[in-house]
């Protein structure tokens, strides 16, 4: 079948690695991407892939692993410079991949390309960086933090995109982003300026993607795939910026160790000094780390130095913009339940609220609901926690 | 080939900051609205929480190697009290307005546009050794503005910085990053580049003087820093589009790649349990509570 040609095509899915093993991250963007290019090739009858691009060394293993994954192909720049990661040179590379139509021409018929026509990047301390680097040296648009895709026509009229008039746009990612509240979503486009007094175009639409949101494919090891060497070239100047050490630190705050999370929201407050105190105890009493929603990061409360700098950290949030727990016991104090910070949670065992408001959208997500104030409920489940306490049994 | 450049003699150290005005998140300065989004005509606004760690961090370098401050922002006019709380915290040198309605609207492409301007009008020629951001403003939350203008600036960009030190003679730094993946044990990583650079401060980051005499320095520069703040005024240059030398065509929305296509509530999620409904007054109920507990994280290990 002759292929419509373009100038932008492919989705280009950068991976992060530990010296190969893939950021779990990696493999859930690959799986979306397979989901969104299976459909739109079905849609558009096209033959556009899934383009895994890896930076790194003595890490073939991971690339082959990425085919079973669901990339098509994988474009891997191998030097001993790429171990680590460094922003500055891994932002030329990858660069300059996006832009090679050589390489593209290694996986697909594409005498018209010129980048990318989607680009995702996972949206943690690495990636957040590097997409916003990348994507100022491609000189187009990128949405952050992402947890629904989809791909549309749409007709858009817009006072500078299209100068009023309605145009249709094939093609366009809808990012969506949830904002700080958790309760509103935004859906971001990377739309180029058909405005006659102002054209540009914008390509490729990049996006980071939230960890924990999308579920990687059923790895498949029949799937076949080609793999691309890319020979980087390096400025010798670029290579001043250097690591010198790496550490392996555990988090301060672990939630991965212990079998339950005791997490409090914006409900405590009336009195929040006292409460963040008493929910202290409670989760010292079943053995569990404290987690906390995010608004509490921003310190909305005034509370002594040592609360504010124990709890009151971005370490302890639980949710979209934090971490991912899966604990036996999950328990929500004055927690309302936005969405953000449901899906760092809803996969726990074992789960109870502790909200006086019976309407709020915890109760959903919970299997069982304390109705009350918890400067109420905490004590008496503290004072029922103790009774029950002596049937612990030893374990070796 | 090895493109040998000319290394500067001077001990002199030239930093910006860039910050952002932002809604108070603070019990009784926020307000929202019955449907739980944020009421921005009620909310009070001040210096971002991350934006008063980057002005410290800024302060680090004037205590520590008496570096020259340079603090920025780009907003309407009343962003200018953003400036004023900053040089309260970094005893800036000088303050920098980038306004003009035209800027409105601007996605993070276009405001790195800007940004990357303004800083080319610091005293001096523009010729800054560390540029500061935060980590994230609390409201947009993308954490990209800072990468980007670094990027256009053509400095090497170091994020989630929580230390960082100068070599004035080889006009090098070394700095601390803590890089935290999901589903991975956190990194902390410690690197080397010469300057120019852009740090990215960590919301973790705190500055350590150590010497009697860095301590000495703090308090006068901070008794600065308070008579400064109480005179900003004199210290503020307010630059539009034309005074900044920047394309129109690459700024505010019409310079932007991005458009806010739909704003829409979050459908609420199908309940995905059955919860019991628990008397939290009710001694036998909770006692169940408790039951369940113990239930589910079976024998609780005795250290």
């Amino acid at each position: 079948m002759m292929m419509m040609m373009s100038k932008y095509q492919h989705l280009y899915v950068v991976i992060e690695h530990e010296d190969g093993v893939p950021v779990p991250v990696s493999l859930e963007m690959l799986g979306e991407a397979r989901r969104l290019m299976d459909g739109f090739n079905r849609k558009y009858s096209s033959d556009e892939k899934v383009v895994a691009v890896v930076l790194g060394h003595n890490v073939r293993k991971l690339c082959e692993e990425l085919i079973f994954y669901g990339a098509d192909a994988v474009i891997y720049a191998d030097s001993p410079e790429l171990r680590y990661r460094r922003n500055l040179i891994d932002t030329k590379v990858i660069s300059q991949i996006a832009r090679s139509r050589e390489v593209a021409a290694k996986f697909s018929d594409t005498l018209e390309f010129v980048k990318p026509r989607y680009m995702f990047f996972g949206a943690d301390s690495i990636g957040r960086h590097l997409s916003s680097t990348v994507l100022a040296e491609l000189e187009s648009g990128l949405a952050s933090d992402i947890n629904k895709l989809v791909i549309e026509d749409l007709e858009i009229k817009h006072e500078h995109k299209t100068k009023g008039q309605a145009i249709k746009y094939e093609k366009t990612l809808e990012m969506y982003r949830p904002d700080f509240s958790g309760f509103l979503w935004t859906t971001i486009l990377c739309l180029d300026n058909r405005n006659p007094s102002n054209e540009r175009e914008y390509h490729p639409q990049g996006c980071s993607i939230i960890p924990g949101v999308f579920a990687p494919i059923e790895p498949d090891k029949s799937r076949r795939g080609q793999i691309v060497d890319y020979v980087p070239e390096f400025d010798e100047h670029d290579l001043r910026v250097r690591i010198l050490d790496r550490k392996i630190v555990k988090s301060a705050v672990d939630f991965d160790s212990h079998k339950a999370v005791v997490s409090f929201g914006k409900g405590v407050k009336d009195s929040p000094e006292q409460n963040i105190k008493m929910l202290a105890q409670l989760a010292k009493e079943i053995e569990a780390e404290v987690g906390i929603s995010l608004p509490i990061s921003k310190k909305p409360f005034p509370v002594s130095e040592g609360i504010n700098s124990t709890y009151m950290i971005p370490d302890r949030v639980i949710g979209t913009s934090g971490r991912k727990v899966t604990p036996l016991v999950y328990i929500a104090v004055g927690i309302s339940g936005a969405m953000q910070h449901i899906a760092g949670m809803k996969e726990s065992g074992f789960i109870v609220a502790i909200n006086p408001d019976e309407n709020s959208p915890i109760k959903d997500e919970c299997d069982m609901f304390i109705k009350g104030r918890m400067e109420d409920v905490i004590p008496l489940l503290l004072e029922e926690l103790r009774k029950q306490r002596p049937t612990i049994e030893v374990k070796k | 080939v090895l493109t040998t450049r000319t290394t500067t003699t001077t001990n002199d150290l030239s930093v910006a900051v860039i910050v952002k005005l932002e809604p108070d998140f603070s019990e009784g300065n926020v307000s929202y609205n019955a449907d739980g989004t944020l009421n921005r005509a009620e909310t009070k606004s001040i210096l971002g929480p991350h934006s008063a760690i980057a002005s410290y961090a800024a302060f680090y370098a004037k205590v520590k190697y008496g570096a020259r401050i340079a603090v920025g922002t780009m907003g309407p006019p009343i962003a200018e009290s953003a400036l004023q709380q900053a040089q309260l915290l970094c005893d800036a040198d000088e303050l920098h307005l980038y306004s003009d309605r035209i800027f409105a609207g601007a996605d993070t492409l276009a405001t790195a546009e800007v940004l990357k301007a303004g800083i080319s009008k610091v005293e001096g020629d523009g010729k800054v050794d560390i540029v500061f951001s935060g980590h994230r403003a609390s409201d947009g939350e993308t954490g990209q503005t800072g990468a980007q203008t670094a990027w256009k600036l053509g400095y090497t960009f170091l994020g989630n910085v929580i230390d960082y030190n100068i070599d004035l003679q080889s006009r090098f730094v070394r700095a601390k990053r803590l890089i935290s993946l999901q589903g991975f044990y956190d990194i902390i990583e410690e690197v080397e580049a010469p300057l120019p650079v852009f740090i990215s401060i960590d919301p973790s980051y705190k500055a350590l003087f150590n010497t009697v005499s860095q301590r000495l320095a703090f308090e006068k520069y901070q008794k600065e820093a308070k008579s400064r703040a109480e005179n900003y005024k004199q210290f503020l240059k307010v630059l539009n589009t034309q005074q900044l030398g920047i394309d129109p065509k690459l700024v505010g929305l019409p310079g932007s790649p991005t458009i806010v296509y739909k704003v829409e509530r979050i459908p609420k999620a199908k309940a995905s349990r059955k919860a019991e409904v628990i008397d939290g007054a009710n001694h036998g109920q909770l006692a169940t509570v408790a039951a369940n507990l113990y239930e589910v994280l079976g024998g609780m290990v005795i250290k």
